[in-house]
């Protein structure tokens, strides 16, 4: 599905990052995890925007960032079927319906034409969780969306997640191992120097061996 | 109503204290007139005041209507080409540096002593401020959307319609309501470079006679002019502040 051949990750005016080789089969679902600043953002940024040292097999990215990107003057259910409003003038009832669908898996059916405004952080994600399934994406990329919420919403979006997400290609960017563990198949951790992986999640239960991972150690 | 009475209270104030100077200095009319002095100018010759007002209300409210128009519409078309803007801006920049009351004259003698002189003070001086918040508006997509429209596949024009325009409408109402307390400059200047009708033409010939109270009761209307313009920009303004991200 991904393939990432000798791919730099470096910005502009800083010292290079590590080089990358990475390849992900489809349908797997993986967790990126890295302290701070070591470039997974820049790594996902990287995919989107069809870097040449990556081949994606992708016809169709979703993309959750860490902010949901919602337009607050618009309908919930607008900012769901957000992508196929950029690209076409026209909904047909058969999109609106689909978007609706999706809306529902989410638990946020009520709130369809409510404007985005009003939500909460944990509706927010939600929503931006349902306009990737909307999207109906084969690799679905998530940078920490659910980094502003707090523990439990986080639990339970990551049990959504994995409801909806299910048989899909995912790589779901985080620091914190817990939102992974029970869904994803497996772990890669980037450092300053290389990409390692994978892991077993659950070797991360322990704060330490995840400190010690996440130093580049392993 | 409370704050109907508010200002009535507020101006009735603002009158007594008036009334207070002009009698405490003793003050001759034809330096600074009582209130009522300029009340009773105002009623006695509402019919000449009323002419003069309509056409200084002309002036500002197309001017802000034209200068709004085309500082919205360059604002786009600035947004859309790069080498638009690059050409267009000294252009905006060296209008706004040069003061309007310098090229007033230039105007008068190419557009006439009529509307459209008046009608291109106005627009000039309505034309920036609308165009740099626009502009300003155009800019302000929040970061990390572009990633997000990438993935979307969003086409140039629909991502313009549907997330830029709407991002822009509140800047481009602020440069509005700054435009609408500055319009009233344009329309006025103009008039007294030179006009035979007009509040600003008005003042300018009862200065000469030393009717000061007829001067100070245009002046009295002007700014009931201009305070309305400017809470009419200020209301529609508001019913689109949803915009704001």
């Amino acid at each position: 599905m991904l393939c990432i051949q000798q791919f730099d990750l470096s910005y502009p005016g800083y010292p290079p990052l590590a080089t990358i080789d990475w390849s992900i089969e489809a349908g797997t679902q993986v967790a990126l995890l890295g302290r701070s600043g070591v470039g997974k953002s820049t790594l996902l940024k990287a995919v989107i925007h069809g870097h040449a040292s990556i081949q994606c097999e992708a016809t169709h990215i979703a993309y959750v960032s860490q902010q949901p990107m919602l337009l607050p003057w618009r309908s919930v259910i607008d900012n769901v079927m957000l992508g196929e409003i950029l690209r076409t003038s026209t909904i047909s009832p058969a999109v609106r319906a689909q978007a609706r669908t999706v809306l529902e898996s989410v638990a946020l059916g009520d709130l369809a034409t409510r404007a985005a405004r009003g939500l909460s952080g944990g509706e927010r994600a939600r929503v931006a969780l349902a306009r990737a399934l909307f999207e109906e994406a084969d690799l679905v990329l998530l940078d920490e969306p659910f980094a502003a919420l707090d523990r439990s919403t986080r639990m339970a979006m990551a049990d959504l997640a994995k409801t909806i997400l299910k048989g899909r290609t995912v790589v779901l960017v985080t620091h914190d191992p817990r939102d992974a563990q029970d869904w994803l198949d497996e772990a890669w951790v980037l450092s300053e120097r290389a990409l390692h992986g994978p892991f077993d999640l659950h070797q991360f239960s322990d704060d330490r061996a995840l400190i010690h991972a996440l130093e580049g150690a392993l | 109503m409370q704050r109907l009475a508010f200002a009535l209270a507020y101006l009735f104030g603002f009158g007594l204290i008036w009334k207070a100077i002009t009698w405490v200095f003793a003050l001759p009319h034809f330096i600074l007139p009582p209130p009522e002095r300029v009340i009773i100018t105002l009623v006695t010759r509402a019919e000449q005041i009323a002419g003069h007002a309509l056409t200084t209300a002309t002036e500002i409210i197309a001017g802000l209507l034209l200068g709004g128009v085309l500082g919205i519409v360059s604002a786009c078309l600035m947004a859309h080409s790069k080498t638009l803007h690059r050409l267009t801006m000294p252009i905006l920049v060296v209008s706004q540096a040069l003061p309007v009351f310098a090229i007033a004259p230039l105007l008068m003698l190419w557009l006439g002593y009529g509307f459209a002189s008046k009608l291109a003070m106005t627009t000039l001086i309505v034309f920036f401020p609308v165009t740099a918040a626009t502009l300003a508006g155009f800019r302000a997509l929040p970061d990390g959307w572009q990633d997000t429209l990438t993935t979307f596949h969003a086409t140039p024009i629909r991502t313009f319609w549907v997330i830029r325009v709407p991002l822009a409408v509140p800047h481009a109402l602020s440069g509005l309501k700054i435009a609408a307390s500055v319009a009233p400059i344009g329309a006025v200047v103009g008039e007294w470079v030179g006009s035979s009708s007009g509040l600003g033409y008005l003042m300018l010939h009862a200065n000469g006679r030393g009717q000061t109270d007829l001067m100070f009761a245009a002046l009295l209307v002007l700014c009931i002019e201009a305070v309305l313009v400017w809470a009419v920009v200020n209301r529609i303004a508001t019913r689109f502040d949803h915009y704001r991200p």
